[in-house]
């Protein structure tokens, strides 16, 4: 089709301005959990609820867990300036490593809590320096 | 090739997303946008653009093919034009309706959904495999009762481009009188939500009426925060994953699954499974009701 290379490299090239405007403006921002109370709003938000009864939060924000009554955990993961949940089968290995949670089913996720991140660890991995 | 209004609206669209992320940057919503988001929603558009004019041909030679079984040919009078926008925004709906609640047709239609953003780029996030699965089937009738193909095509681009700009939390609510016909930014963020009492809802295209009279129909909730995505969100910019993810989920489960269900996983609607390990949208929906301890009516569909 005549013309059907040019329209695709304006195409292309429009793409990429509109994405370096969007950076240049800054919505590059990572995203960030502020309180207890902004974690227990993104975790409801979840397919069908998700009722924390225990949530501990990264120092940075960067990511949350909670588990809810039934003994269900989940992990508030990062994903650009958004978060997605993420339900944790039964049993997944959570190990507290020099105060950090790891996640074996979420190996990009570290979770440095406040509290004491044994809490959370049910793996043989857990030390004592939470 | 028929005429594309789409293709004459793109430098418009192009404006408006500008437009948008000035506002946004402007009113501090910093979440409204994410550049990799906005980079994977351009690309999924592009995409999409090359598939349509790979296969838009073929489309088009199936409805000139079925319309030589018209009983009778409308042509290209006046009033046919009218008729035939309405009529397509209808066959519009079915289409929509099923693409969320057979799995084969959400394969396709999933991408549009995948971004956890709802703004103008989103709208851009259309379907490279709509002709592979099929759907110009929803359109066929039409021209089977006659319509001209090149008209049922011009009204399906206007149809694509209406809805473009429904796809913004710049604007909160259009005059009542709009509301009630016309399907607007109000309504097509409840569309996009998955928050489970808004799953399954707001299917329209142009005119809202249709999901009012066939009672799928929910209005937004300004006190209940809108999650936008899907219900698993995938957590990932990567174009190719975002186009393809729900046909390979397709194929393992066919694979897997005992001979008896194997269709199934085909025709069934989304989150089905045969042995019940995953929940469909009803499912999700029972959950979420039945821990509300005092039901109430704002999540029922109104018609």
């Amino acid at each position: 089709m005549p013309g059907a290379l040019p329209q695709l490299l304006g195409s292309l090239v429009a793409v990429v301005a509109i994405v370096a405007v969007t950076w240049a403006l800054g919505f590059r921002r990572a995203a960030r959990i502020e309180s207890h109370d902004e974690a227990r709003e993104l975790f409801s938000l979840a397919p069908g609820g998700f009722e924390p009864v225990a949530i501990e939060l990264d120092r940075q924000g960067r990511a949350a867990i909670a588990r809810d009554r039934q003994g269900r955990v989940a992990v508030l993961v990062p994903h650009g300036n958004q978060f997605v949940f993420r339900l944790l089968a039964p049993g997944s290995p959570i190990s507290a490593e020099g105060g950090v949670l790891a996640i074996r089913a979420l190996p990009a996720v570290k979770i440095e809590p406040e509290g004491d991140a044994r809490v959370w660890a049910n793996t043989d991995s857990s030390d004592n320096s939470g | 090739m028929p005429f594309d209004p789409v293709a004459y609206a793109i430098p418009v669209f192009v404006a408006l997303i500008l437009g948008e992320l000035l506002w946004s940057r402007l009113r501090g919503s910093h979440q409204a946008y994410e550049w990799r988001d906005t980079g994977t929603s351009l690309a999924v558009g592009l995409g999409s653009t090359i598939a349509g004019a790979l296969t838009g041909g073929l489309t088009a030679a199936l409805l000139v093919w079925v319309h030589g079984f018209a009983p009778l040919s409308i042509g290209w009078v006046w009033w046919a034009w009218p008729l035939c926008f309405v009529l397509d925004d209808l066959a519009y709906y079915v289409f929509h309706r099923s693409a969320h609640r057979v799995r084969w047709f959400w394969a396709s239609h999933v991408n549009h959904h995948s971004s956890q953003h709802y703004n103008l780029s989103t709208a851009l996030r259309q379907s490279w495999t709509g002709f592979v699965a099929a759907s110009f089937v929803f359109r066929l009738p039409l021209a089977l009762a006659g319509f001209e193909p090149g008209m049922i095509l011009a009204c399906a681009g206007i149809n694509l481009i209406y809805q473009f700009w429904i796809h913004t939390e710049a604007v909160e609510r259009m005059p009542r009188w709009f509301e009630a016909v016309m399907n607007t930014p109000s309504h097509h963020r409840v569309h996009h939500a998955v928050n489970a009492r808004y799953l399954d809802r707001n299917y329209a295209g142009v005119f809202i009426i249709w999901d009012r009279m066939f009672g799928t129909f929910a209005p937004e909730d300004t006190e209940d925060r809108i999650r936008y995505g899907l219900v698993g969100q995938l957590g990932s910019f990567n174009l190719f994953y975002v186009v393809f993810h729900e046909w390979i989920g397709i194929a393992r489960d066919v694979w897997r699954a005992p001979w008896r269900h194997k269709l199934a996983y085909l025709w069934r609607e989304p989150g089905w499974s045969h042995d019940d390990s995953r929940e469909t949208s009803e499912m999700i929906r029972r959950r979420w009701k039945s821990r509300t301890p005092e039901p109430n009516s704002r999540d029922r569909p109104v018609r």
